[in-house]
């Protein structure tokens, strides 16, 4: 089943510092700007949404259409967010885990800035791979 | 992410990290090399910070930061907690460790004598080189944690044991604005 996904890091600074997308349904031109937008556009409620709970998997946190974003927060303010439109709540919760993990290791590298751009393209086939896995 | 090192071998980059700053590259300039050693630290802390915080949940305020710093943090680096917790909520927190691990195998040198300054405060000095390290781990962690502070450390002098630096809690105190 064709499935859209978008998926962003943002650092604490609001910057975001890795996109991709992962979804397996063909992409319209302006599908990948609108993505961008939405995700962009509920940065806000994140941000208010994030000091009210302790939890790190924040789940569905806004609507667009038929799409969906949910947000895992780690603890150093670090937002992994993704725009979809699947139902798998379990799913998901694993793939922000294990990307979470992915972070911590480009993290513990010391010629890593923390809060510039990840471009490491072992990371992305990592993620895209974990996204296939779980979404 | 589960791989170990002895710990002779982290006390000899500690020790040598040390040594080469201040004696190699900023040999005239103290306070560069301990700036230097402090920056490094916060590079780690800011990176063992995030490490440690993975399993479990996220900090709702200050006093949770503090305190996982005194507990979690302390014993995943040094293998025992904090001793001592003070604080004059105003924004500022003393941390007491009674054995500092990094430091319990540092001996004064009693042959240290030249005349101008007291081999107590000189000595101190010396130890203070070693502190910064450790200032810099607290400081990069809780600023990763969203607590932006100033850490600075100094070891408590008691009079009885003069070149025994093994029994001298070492004091951390944290501020930040309120």
């Amino acid at each position: 089943m064709a499935t859209t996904a978008c998926f962003i890091i943002v650092s604490r600074n609001d910057i975001p510092i890795y996109e991709t997308d992962a979804g397996s349904a063909t992409k319209r031109e302006d599908a990948s700007q609108m993505h961008q937008f939405i995700l962009h556009a509920a940065l806000d409620i994140v941000q208010d949404l994030a000091w009210t709970t302790s939890a790190m998997y924040l789940k569905a946190i806004d609507r667009f259409n038929d799409m969906v974003v949910s947000v895992y927060v780690t603890a150093g303010h670090t937002r992994f967010m993704l725009l979809h439109d699947s139902r798998n709540d379990d799913g998901i919760k694993s793939f922000f885990q294990e990307v979470h993990e992915l972070y911590i290791k480009i993290l513990l590298n010391p010629l890593y800035l923390p809060g510039s751009r990840i471009t490491s393209s072992h990371f992305d086939t990592k993620v895209r791979a974990l996204a296939r896995k779980y979404l | 992410m589960g791989r170990e090192v002895s710990e002779s071998c982290i006390d000899s980059l500690l020790t040598e990290m040390v040594a080469s700053y201040c004696n190699q590259f900023y040999s005239n300039t103290p306070e560069l090399a301990a700036r230097r050693i402090e920056a490094i630290g916060y590079q780690v802390g800011h990176q063992l910070s995030e490490r440690y915080t993975m399993d479990r949940p996220r900090f709702t305020d200050h006093l949770e930061a503090i305190k996982f710093i005194c507990k979690d943090f302390w014993s995943e680096l040094f293998k025992k907690q904090i001793d001592n917790l003070k604080t004059n909520h105003r924004g500022t927190f003393v941390l007491q460790d009674n054995k500092f691990r990094w430091l319990s195998r540092i001996s004064g040198d009693p042959s240290v004598d030249n005349g101008t300054q007291d081999p107590e405060s000189k000595a101190a000095q010396a130890m203070s080189m070693y502190l910064y390290f450790p200032c810099g781990i607290i400081r990069g962690a809780l600023s990763n944690l969203g607590i932006p502070c100033a850490v600075s450390a100094d070891i408590s002098s008691l009079p009885a044991c003069e070149y025994n630096w093994i029994l001298r809690p070492c004091c951390f105190s944290i501020k930040y604005a309120f």
